[in-house]
């Protein structure tokens, strides 16, 4: 128990920033760099019959760590992120969609406060 | 891209550990590393235990989760990455599958057994319960895909957990994994 590390911040993270290309904004090595787990919301390019088993899962994992006290943000978020949280019984966290390292450091600073 | 690895949960995200067992505060850094420069795209499958036993729970041994509730919350995760890893299948992508190795859940090779494990949670020093096995949720999975004509894909799991971790040889059984030995 002393030795765990966990950082008690959860981002609710598109897909595509976590698997960034062509210079787009890398979320993954800022949220590593600032420390904050990731939950992966599904990409773009799954149908909607897929992705949205995949929502519903993301929203119960999301549950769980609002019910204990985690903070809970969303980056950039995803079409029926805020109606699957809602089913669970989840108000809509607070959300960005940076552009650039920067934002997204700047808006996690200000999550945690 | 060469390939698509769905990775257990908590690769990305150490929050959903069992308590006592989140290595680093939020992202487990070495093995996305390996995967992220050889080009690999990450998709984080649900953790199984997170949602159905919480985050206040014990560490358990495969018994005494193996019920049928679970196994039914097992598939019901299972099918959702299932249709995830078909999409990537269909499509002619490589894919992998990264558990964790020791668990009861997501262990590929290795899973945690002990038959007489119940009542009052008590552990004699140096007991072990690691045994060879998969665990329920990779069970279900390949189960999952079986029924959907999908072969089942290559798989290992982390061994962050285990006591002989040698953190090498796990990045170089992933470059083993991934094929870019």
């Amino acid at each position: 128990m002393d030795t765990d590390a966990r950082c008690f911040r959860v981002a609710l993270v598109a897909g595509e920033l976590l698997n960034p290309v062509d210079g787009e904004l890398d979320a993954l090595s800022v949220l590593e760099q600032e420390e904050w787990g990731a939950i992966q919301l599904p990409a773009a390019d799954y149908p909607d019959e897929v992705a949205g088993p995949l929502l519903e899962q993301v929203a119960e994992q999301a549950e769980e760590f609002v019910r204990n006290g985690y903070t809970l943000t969303v980056i950039r978020g995803r079409a029926g992120l805020d109606e699957a949280l809602a089913r669970v019984g989840i108000a809509a966290p607070p959300a960005c969609a940076p552009e650039t390292a920067d934002e997204l450091r700047a808006f996690l600073s200000e999550a945690c406060r | 891209m060469p390939g698509v690895a769905f990775v257990a949960h908590c690769l990305l995200n150490q929050n959903s550990k069992t308590h006592g067992g989140a290595r680093c505060p939020g992202i487990y850094s070495p093995l996305v590393e390996e995967l992220r420069t050889a080009g690999w795209r990450l998709e984080q499958m649900p953790c199984p235990e997170l949602a159905f036993t919480g985050l206040h729970r014990f560490w358990a041994v495969k018994e005494q989760l193996d019920t049928a509730a679970y196994r039914r919350h097992c598939r019901r995760i299972a099918s959702a990455v299932a249709a995830a890893i078909e999409v990537h299948v269909r499509r002619g992508d490589d894919v992998i599958l990264v558990g964790i190795e020791g668990s009861p859940s997501m262990g590929v090779h290795i899973t945690s057994s002990d038959p007489d494990r119940g009542g009052r949670p008590e552990w004699p020093d140096g007991s072990s319960e690691l045994s060879p096995g998969s665990g329920i949720f990779m069970e279900e999975i390949v189960a999952e895909l079986t029924e959907r004509g999908v072969e089942a894909p290559r798989a290992m799991g982390i061994s962050h957990q285990l006591p002989d971790h040698d953190p090498d040889a796990e990045r170089s059984a992933l470059r083993d994994l991934m094929g870019t030995v």
